[in-house]
Formats: C-alpha cells, structure tokens, sequence
C-alpha cells in the first residue's frame, strides 16, 4: 500500500489525538478524578495508530493492554468520550459504566477485551471462523503486547488460524517490557516475528516507530487476509517509556531503570518522527500543525464534559446485563 | 412411543437444531467423526465447513465459540470430558459467561453451547470421569444443563442451541447407552423447570443426571418395602427450580440430594442450604447427602467403587432421613466399561448417516 497525501496527515492526526486523550487521562489520574489506574501508551501510538486507523468499520479489532486501547480504538472510530465515560464509571460508557477500562462496540469492529491477557487471542480466532464462514471479507486485527504472547492460548489460536486460513492479522506490540521483566529475560530470539515460522505464516518485523511503516505492514497483511490468504503476525518494536502504571515505580529487573536506557527512545518519539517527516515532504506546515493540534485537544475537552456531564449508571444493569431475555 | 437411545437423542437434537439454523456450527476434536459418538455423521449432511475437527486445543474451541458468536454465529464447542473445564476456565468462567456483563449488557447475544460428557463408572480415571457441576454453578453468567433421560437430553439440548447466552450442557456417559421413549414430533423443554420423575410422600430424592436413575432405582426397591420415595430432577441447575424441590419437600419433610460431583462444596450443599433457607421448619430430620467422597476418582474398578455414590449409599441416606432400618434391600449399581459405551456410540455412527 502507497500512503497518500490525506493518508498520511490522517495518521498523523491520529497520532496526535491519542497523545491529547492519554495526557487528558494521566491528569484526570493525577488530579484524583480518575479512580483507578492509567497504563500510558506514550511513545507506542504508531502501533494503534497504524495498524487501525485504514481498516474497514466491520473489521474487527484487539488492542495491547497499554492505553486499554486508545491507539487502535480511537482510530477505529470510538468517540473519546464513550471511552473516557467508560472510565469514569457513566451510563453512556463503551460498557455503560461497568468495565473501567473495557469498551463494547461491535458496529464498529470492537468486540471488547478481556482483562487476564492472552484470552483474546482465541477468542480473535472464533472471529476469524465467523468471518470466513460469512465470506464478506472481515479481517481481525489482535494486537497484544509482547509479554502476552507468553500464553499457550497464542499457540493454540495460531495454530487454528494457519490449519483454516483465517482472515487474522497478528500484531505483536513489543514495548521490551512485561511490568518490570525485560524482553531478554523471557523471549530467547532477537525477533518475536520469528514465532510464524512454525505456523507457515508470514513473519514480519517492523519499526514500531514510524506510523507509515507500521500502516503499511499491517495493510499489506490485512488485504492478504482478505481475500484468503490467511494470517500473518506483524512484530512492531517499541518500547515502553513510562511504568507499567502512571505512579508505579520504575523497575526492570530488580533496579531502577535508567535514564541511559530511556533517552534514546524519547529522541524517537512517533509524534515527532511523522511530523518531521511530513514536513520535509511539504505536506505539514506549521499552521496545520498548530490547527491539528488545537482541534485535538478541544476534541478531548469536550469528550471530558461528555463525560462528566453523564449520569452514573442505573444499578438494575447488575441484573439486566448477565443474561439476554 | 418409540423408544431410543440417550446418544441417538442427541445426534437427532444436532442434526434437527443444525437443520433449522445455518447459524449453528460445531467444533471440536474429531468432531467429524464424533468422539464418543455423538456428532456422528453430521459432516456428511451440513460439510466440514459446519462440522469442525480442531487440534488438542481445548482453549480455541471454548474461546473460539465466544468469538463466532460475537460475529453472530451460534457455536457448540464439543469439550470431550469436563474435566477439561480446569483448562478452559479462562474461557468458560471469565470470557463467555462473563463477556455480556462486563461489557454493560451491550452484546445483545452470545449463543454458545459448550457440551461435555461428565461421570464416571467407565473406568476413565481421575481426569476423564469427573462430575464438574459445582465449579460452572458457582459462575455467575453460565446456564447448566444437565439430562437423566433420552428424553430430557434431546428437548433440553434443543433448548440449549436456541438459548442467546452461553449453555453449559453436561451428559453422562451412562446417558449414551440408555433406552429412553422419545417421541418423533418436535418438542423443546424449557430451563429452570425440573421434573417430578416419580412421586412419592415419604421421602424425597433430589438427583441430577446418573444419580436420577440411581434413585429411581432405589425408589423402585424400597417400594416392596413400604417406603414411598419422589424423585425430583432439577435438569436445569442455572436457572433451578428450587420451588418445586421445597413444594416437596414441603409435602415429604425428609430430603435426600445425591450428585455425582464432589462433595464438599457440591451442588448438594448449595441445594439442601437453599431448602434450608425456605423450608427449614417444614423438615423432620437433618438433610442427608450422597456425593462422590473428597478425593480424586480412582480408574481402578475396584476402588472406584469406594469413591463413587452407589445405590447402597442413597439407601443409608434415606434410612437416616426416615430414621429407620428399612431391612436389607439389593440395588445393583452401573456396570459398564468405555468400551461397551464406544461400541454403542459405533453403532450409532452408522445409524447417524
């Protein structure tokens, strides 16, 4: 896929959006109003982003647990607010104030998420059945985080999606970290990639880094998918900047992690990155960015006097949502 | 009334629920072939594209289900033995039953059946013979199914197909085997109905799959010796039909709850509390239960007898309960092996074309 002009400031208008929305959530958490705990996904947006922001609205998508999938949410068409008043405990929440920090929309390819990680894989694979037995060709997009592809179910739902060519697309978010044990410490390979290669399906490593190539290794996948082909796994390299949790101490290993070990990263922020780049291509210029920006961050605010101005949800949903009448 | 066979109760229920819907798929290992014979012959009459033979992948299968049903379809995950319910717990007990909920009820559907044989006497061993109904009551979000006839398994598993949230439907593999009137026309039973199999006024029996024909058996015996026993199967243990055990209870004032499972923290335990809870003045003697003892089942014959209920066990808890020696009574208990069940599922099979 060659990105376009529009392509390209869409993705960079993405990007700048999750940034808006994951600094709006760290203040709501700082500040006290947000009560529970906030994974930023600052400095892994052109994961999301990239693999989201082009697919279909009736492909379905999973998200890593960083950001509790603003990054491939936002772009995938969830409205701000819907997540931030899921966060806030509100009726109009993407589970009507019930999850936190899951969210429900499946008009829009969000199946919802499963919060004791690597349940999504299998359950990503009875999408891929669905959607192959329909014959519409829907993909399924399930990214999830390095440290998830530890779980047997990853082995189990690659398997079934090689032996039935489904429409899956694999995305491995490799942030180097799983809480404060580092990828050398439980990934014995240089590439995660290289977990297809027992599978028979492509195995794709890409700099997790630069939107444009992420965009382009998830679409080359996602067609491929689409029209048979079957899945592929697509190993984006990252790397986490903050905690694990905004407020949790910074540990890898045993000790705190270095300044040394962070700096490099924070000099290749995607943000910054997709910007340069696409003023050097002349498709950015300094009021576009302002202008983005600007209507960036007013999106947010108002997506938070959404939520603030929703009403809690009505108790009588704890017997309502279990079963369908 | 014609009369067949538990196994061909539920191969006609599959075959007739996947007629009447397209929606309707099954996975599992070797499910073309049907393991223990069950989805026999379906693949040769919807295709293997609705009749899916999985690898040893029993997280796919139960997870897969939540998926396809998210994307509309209406699975049936075959999980050979529920004993495998320990591996697919994440599946079973924290995605599918809990999915609808933890999303804000706002997936309108999630029709999914996970079917599973339960029991022991086959000589299956601590890992293939257990009666895993307690760990699936105990999670809020799973219905629980679980026939003791022909007739029961094919209307309920009927039920279980058409139901829109995750059904859990246990049959015992003494059920396969079993001769049971079932009529031709179509018929369905509801959930949360249990069924009076036998009345009686002295003493009632709550029992649920194999334990019902145990009881009845007994029932049968302590009827030459002036004892009147009610047998009540629940069928449905979410939704339970607790009114209709304590309408009997009401009537008997004695109760007996045999179930296969374990049993310290049983299915027992959560009945005779809730008989308690309604109608402990109605009672005249303690609550008696027969389970399986607290520990795994042996594969040996020999010792799974020590481990297992058997008839004699139910007689002891109904003496108790009536307080009263009824004099000796003979009750044969279940003899067969996995063989003989296999033999019956083959000969199915070539019916099931």
């Amino acid at each position: 896929m060659k990105l376009n002009k529009g392509q390209k400031l869409k993705l960079y208008t993405n990007l700048v959006r999750c940034r808006k929305l994951d600094e709006m959530m760290r203040r709501a958490l700082l500040s006290g109003k947000l009560p529970g705990h906030w994974t930023s996904p600052k400095g892994q947006e052109a994961v999301g982003v990239g693999a989201s922001t082009f697919l279909r609205k009736d492909d379905y998508i999973f998200c890593s647990h960083r950001g509790h999938g603003i990054t491939t949410f936002i772009p995938k068409g969830l409205s701000p607010g819907v997540f931030i008043a899921e966060h806030y405990s509100k009726a109009t929440g993407g589970a009507c104030g019930m999850a936190y920090f899951s969210v429900y929309d499946i008009d829009i390819g969000i199946p919802g998420i499963g919060t004791a990680l690597g349940g999504d894989f299998v359950i990503a694979a009875g999408l891929g059945i669905g959607s192959k037995m329909e014959g519409k060709g829907k993909v399924v997009v399930c990214i999830q985080g390095d440290g998830t592809y530890g779980r047997g179910t990853f082995h189990e739902a690659a398997l079934m999606a090689a032996n039935w060519k489904l429409p899956i697309v694999w995305g491995v978010e490799n942030n180097q970290y799983l809480i404060s044990t580092h990828i050398s410490e439980y990934y014995p390979k240089e590439n995660m990639a290289d977990l297809a290669f027992g599978y028979g399906i492509p195995g794709i490593v890409v700099d997790g880094q630069d939107v444009f190539a992420v965009c382009e290794a998830f679409q080359t996948a996602v067609e491929r998918a689409r029209v048979g082909q079957g899945a592929s796994l697509i190993e984006c390299k990252t790397y986490r900047i903050e905690p694990m949790c905004i407020g949790m101490a910074d540990i890898r290993g045993t000790k705190v992690r270095s300044r040394e070990e962070i700096e490099p990263w924070l000099k290749r922020d995607p943000i910054d990155l997709c910007r340069e780049r696409l003023v050097k291509e002349n498709i950015l210029t300094q009021t576009d960015i302002e202008r983005i920006d600007s209507e960036a961050q007013k999106e947010m605010e108002e997506a938070e006097r959404f939520a603030d101005e929703s009403p809690p949800p009505d108790p009588q949903i704890l017997k309502r949502a279990l079963y369908t009448e | 009334m014609r009369e067949i066979r538990g196994l061909e109760a539920m191969q006609e229920a599959l075959r007739e629920e996947m007629s009447r819907d397209e929606k309707v798929f099954i996975l599992g290992e070797c499910v073309r072939m049907g393991s223990l014979g069950i989805s026999a012959g379906l693949a040769d009459k919807f295709g293997n594209n609705r009749v899916l033979d999985t690898n040893i992948s029993e997280c796919a299968i139960a997870g897969s289900c939540l998926g396809a049903a998210l994307a509309g379809y209406r699975p049936i995950g075959d999980i050979l033995c529920s004993d495998f319910f320990y591996i697919v717990a994440d599946e079973m007990c924290n995605k599918a039953a809990k999915w609808r909920f933890r999303h804000g009820g706002k997936p309108k559907k999630l029709p999914i059946v996970y079917m599973s044989s339960i029991g022991g006497y086959v000589r299956s061993d601590a890992e293939h013979s257990q009666t895993l109904e307690s760990i699936i009551m105990h999670c809020p979000g799973l219905k629980l199914v679980i026939p003791s006839t022909p007739y029961d398994a094919k209307g309920l598993l009927k039920t279980a197909i058409r139901d829109d949230n995750p059904v859990v439907y246990l049959y015992h593999k003494l059920l396969m085997p079993m001769k049971g009137k079932v009529p031709e026309e179509e018929y369905t039973i509801p959930f949360g109905v249990a069924d009076i199999k036998r009345e009686g006024k002295d003493v009632t029996v709550v029992a649920t799959g194999y334990m019902v024909q145990m009881a009845l058996d007994v029932a049968n015996q302590l009827q030459e010796k002036g004892v009147s026993i009610e047998v009540i199967d629940p069928r449905t243990l979410e939704p339970l039909d607790i009114d209709t055990i304590v309408d009997s209870v009401r009537k008997t004032r004695r109760v007996v709850i045999v179930d296969e499972d374990t049993l310290r923290c049983g299915v027992t335990a959560e009945i005779a509390v809730q008989i308690m809870e309604k109608a402990f003045d109605e009672l005249d003697a303690p609550i008696q239960r027969v389970a399986a003892a607290n520990c795994p089942i042996p594969a040996g014959w020999f010792l799974e007898q020590y481990v297992l209920p058997y008839p004699k066990d139910i007689i002891v808890a109904i003496q108790r309960v009536l307080g009263r020696d009824v004099g000796p009574v003979e009750v044969k208990g279940p003899t067969s092996s996995l063989v003989e069940l296999l033999e019956v599922g083959g000969i199915m099979k070539e019916k099931g074309k």
